[in-house]
């Protein structure tokens, strides 16, 4: 039975409809018009136990919706939510006990107050042993390096602590289900690759993580499944793998001339492969589907006959998947 | 059982550190508190000087404007848009993925923010003591039925505060709330002015409200304007409101967690 299963989740919102200016603000009192917004519209979701699941779209898909209506915030307008076969929204209090949630944009630390008082409040409200309390503690600080801001004032701590004590919070009574949600927004490198191994390692352990994020590294780095949505709906859901082999179907050359690159006669040249100025003069791309070619047969063609000064093989990118997924080019 | 106990008490002592946290507060309910205390004392022994107002003598106005700081600077003084803020700003979110019941964790958090209030009551009526010597209760009991009424006013206090923040899921402000609620405390606790000093049918009007119970109520049996039986009453009434306004504060919850909208993020 799957840990977290959702049927046709919808949220519909109503939006004040009001005219700009001073005009529509006064229309808009004497005679209130709303109208309805749908954030999320039908989605399907099933998360087995253990699976690690990166929830994916672009801004005001309906990303933060769904969690909130995954973890019981939100009440659904339509469809069904089990978690562990409980209505999060119904049960709030029982499904509270055995999920944790990290809000990227939105701290869980009491601001005015030591770091290690939050903590210690919610081992009261988990009912965390001491010694269950001081393991995790010890291990957070292994990997997250907790101890350095344990006794500063929320307020005082950079972005990068802030998150990493929000997700000691989120994690504290061990959950078996995890939705972080956009926990890598703002932070830069470093922070950001202590924050993946951590979550690698937390996957490891048999914890189910939903996450949301607009970086793909995270998704690649920590998920073996992808959900992308766009406009409410759900337009893919797989297996990262399986998003790159059935999308990825072109690889690309960079070649670096001797002289100025003449795009139209190289076209003319080699028609098989597809053709575009790069950013030196110099500089060319050639894009050709996979299926056809082999690299090995691409390289050999294109240097026996161009003899090029360098050239360079560039990776397939799960972005430009998601980029073209977002611009509706792609369907499921 | 123990374990929610616990929970609660929690609750209580990190609402009142993070009170702590700002001692600027403390110095400025005292300052505000203390001088409208004062202010009322110049006031009333210039209207009442050796006679009777309604009943009061100088003798019982100066417990009277006691007990009224005592409860304006608890009241006042918790920290009631700590809560309102939440629901606004979207970290209500937060709150309801915690494995506590909201209201039950929003009183504890309102009674450690009372309970902070407890230095600055405790200055400004000694200094007041000191000053201006009032009367001690009528009797004993008297005295000891007063502390009840004090203790009651926690979960009254509560019950009104948070009923008005969760007006803040309907509207996207709260100050206005908050006026309201603490000019219709301030007048119809007689806070401003005893009610006694009111027309009848003002003075039914408050009756008829929970406020009447943050300083009418303590002083009218501190002073023995009501006698025990009377008390009683008044403890009981007291006490309906605050189970009352629990209730009500229920059943609103129940109804506004069903509207939460938390956009972006």
């Amino acid at each position: 039975m799957p840990i977290l299963e959702a049927q046709a989740l919808t949220k519909t919102f109503r939006r004040p409809d009001k005219d700009s200016g001073f005009k529509g603000a006064v229309r808009h009192l004497m005679q209130r018009k709303y109208k309805n917004y749908t954030a999320v519209d039908g989605i399907d979701l099933s998360i087995e136990a253990g699976e690690s699941v990166a929830y994916v779209g672009p801004n005001g898909a309906g990303k933060s919706t769904t969690v909130k209506l995954l973890t019981g915030i939100l009440r659904p307008s339509e469809g069904t939510v089990r978690v562990m076969g409980r209505d999060p929204h119904v049960e709030r209090i029982a499904n509270a006990h055995d999920i944790g949630v990290l809000f990227g944009q939105r701290t869980q630390l009491w601001w005015d107050l030591p770091v290690e008082e939050s903590l210690k409040l919610l081992k009261h409200m988990y009912g965390v042993s001491d010694a269950d309390y001081k393991r995790r503690i010890e291990r957070f600080d292994e990997l997250l390096d907790l101890n350095e801001f344990m006794p500063a004032l929320a307020r005082t701590l950079s972005l990068g602590q802030r998150m990493r004590a929000d997700l000691a919070c989120a994690l504290i009574h061990d959950p078996k289900m995890v939705y972080l949600d956009e926990p890598t927004i703002g932070l830069d490198i470093s922070v950001k690759d202590r924050l993946r191994a951590f979550l690698r390692e937390l996957v490891n352990d048999g914890t189910t993580l939903l996450l949301t994020s607009h970086d793909l590294a995270d998704i690649e780095e920590v998920c073996e499944r992808i959900v992308v949505i766009d406009k409410g709906a759900v337009a893919y859901d797989g297996s990262i793998e399986r998003l790159k082999a059935h999308y990825i179907t072109t690889k690309a050359v960079n070649l670096y001339l001797e002289g100025a690159a003449n795009v139209p006669e190289l076209a003319e040249k080699f028609p098989d492969y597809e053709w575009t100025a790069g950013e030196a003069p110099s500089e060319v791309v050639v894009t050709y589907e996979s299926n056809r070619f082999t690299t090995a047969e691409v390289l050999g063609s294109l240097t026996a006959q161009l003899s090029p000064r360098d050239l360079s093989l560039s990776e397939p990118s799960i972005e430009d998947v998601i980029r073209r997924l977002y611009a509706g080019e792609l369907t499921k | 059982m123990s374990h929610s106990i616990a929970v609660d008490r929690a609750l209580v002592v990190i609402s009142f550190k993070r009170r702590l946290a700002y001692k600027s507060h403390w110095f400025f309910g005292l300052a505000i508190g203390g001088g409208s205390m004062l202010i009322a004392m110049v006031m009333w022994q210039n209207l009442i000087g050796s006679g009777t107002l309604s009943g009061y003598d100088w003798d019982s106005m100066r417990a009277y404007t006691i007990i009224g700081f005592v409860a304006a600077t608890m009241v006042f003084g918790a920290a009631d848009w700590i809560m309102a803020d939440r629901i606004l700003d979207g970290h209500i979110a937060v709150d309801l993925t915690k494995p506590v019941d909201f209201q039950r964790a929003r009183a504890a958090e309102y009674v450690g923010s009372m309970l902070s209030t407890f230095p600055t009551a405790v200055m400004g009526v000694v200094a007041a003591w000191l000053l201006f010597q009032p009367p001690g209760p009528a009797t004993p009991l008297a005295g000891l039925l007063t502390v009840v009424s004090f203790l009651l006013m926690f979960p009254l206090a509560f019950g009104l505060t948070y009923l008005s923040t969760l007006v803040c899921f309907w509207t996207k402000r709260y100050l206005g709330i908050m006026w309201l609620r603490e000019a219709l405390l301030s007048f119809f606790s007689g806070l401003m002015i005893p009610l006694a000093f009111m027309p009848g049918w003002l003075q039914a009007v408050a009756w008829a409200l929970p406020f009447p119970h943050f300083t009418t109520t303590p002083s009218a049996i501190y002073l023995g304007r009501v006698d025990t039986a009377g008390a009683l009453g008044l403890l009981a009434a007291e006490a309906a409101w605050a189970v009352g306004l629990w209730v009500l504060g229920w059943l609103v919850f129940r109804t506004a967690v069903k509207k939460v909208t938390v956009h972006g993020g």
